[in-house]
């Protein structure tokens, strides 16, 4: 599967980097293609393109706070979770997601 | 520099989260990082307030952004009795790393910095080294490799 996520918390300093990490190294132990854009403090980074989220099959929001550019993954799959869930447990999210798609 | 030798102490002792958020504060405060201990601690509550960053693994990484910080920080305390800090795992905490941002005119670069240490606070190895350490030579070296890509 390939994968977009955004990640972003209320102040960007942290929570928005770990949930990032987090999915990043789930997603790369269950096989699935990732790319993790943050919304943190810095601005964005790692930023996803449109022709990015047309290629994936489903898209994770990570955030604690409104994903800017949210009009970018309309016509996709969105799971939405807060930020901790995925630094909690990031495999649990995804595999959650997957059923969006696998439905 | 956002750490030294002065802003790591490796016998925290606190009885709960408040007084440890304020212990690592007075260290930041005596380097000359904050101007006003009450107020950058409020600040990190408030944050608390909206969810723990106790994030599992026995690391808490309690964090503010005041107009009290004068320039980015990390401070680092190691405890050897575990502090209650509500966290995602409901375990108690003995690595807290406290994180100050000032309000205006942030330091990309220290912010980076700060994005780094989150990600490796998710690295399994990471933390064990962070564990392990015994002398806050350990700590400043295995934090010294975070780099600004």
């Amino acid at each position: 599967m390939k994968i977009v996520a955004v990640t972003a918390c209320p102040t960007g300093i942290a929570h928005t980097y770990m949930a990032a990490e987090a999915l990043e190294n789930a997603a790369k132990k269950l096989g699935h293609k990732i790319k993790v854009e943050t919304q943190g403090s810095i601005g964005i980074e790692n930023k996803i393109t449109q022709k990015e989220v047309d290629e994936a099959d489903l898209v994770i929001f990570a955030a604690d706070v409104a994903v800017k550019e949210e009009s970018r993954f309309k016509d996709k799959p969105i799971y939405k979770v807060e930020a901790q869930k995925a630094i909690k447990n990031a495999k649990a999210v995804i595999e959650e997601a997957l059923k969006l798609v696998n439905k | 520099m956002l750490i030294n030798k002065n802003l790591v102490t490796l016998n925290l002792e606190a009885k709960n989260k408040e007084e440890a958020i304020i212990k690592l504060a007075e260290l930041a405060q005596k380097e000359g990082k904050i101007t006003s201990v009450e107020e950058y601690a409020r600040s990190v509550f408030d944050r608390e307030k909206a969810y723990t960053t106790g994030v599992g693994n026995g690391i808490a990484i309690p964090h503010g952004k005041s107009k009290a910080v004068k320039e980015a920080m990390i401070v680092f305390g190691k405890t050897t009795d575990g502090i209650e800090w509500d966290s995602l795992d409901g375990k108690p905490v003995n690595l807290i790393f406290l994180l100050g941002v000032p309000e205006e005119n942030v330091d990309n670069v220290h912010l980076k910095i700060l994005s780094q240490l989150s990600r490796k606070l998710m690295n399994d190895s990471f933390i064990e080294m962070l564990k392990k350490a015994v002398t806050v030579e350990e700590i400043l070296n295995a934090l010294s490799d975070i780099q600004v890509s």
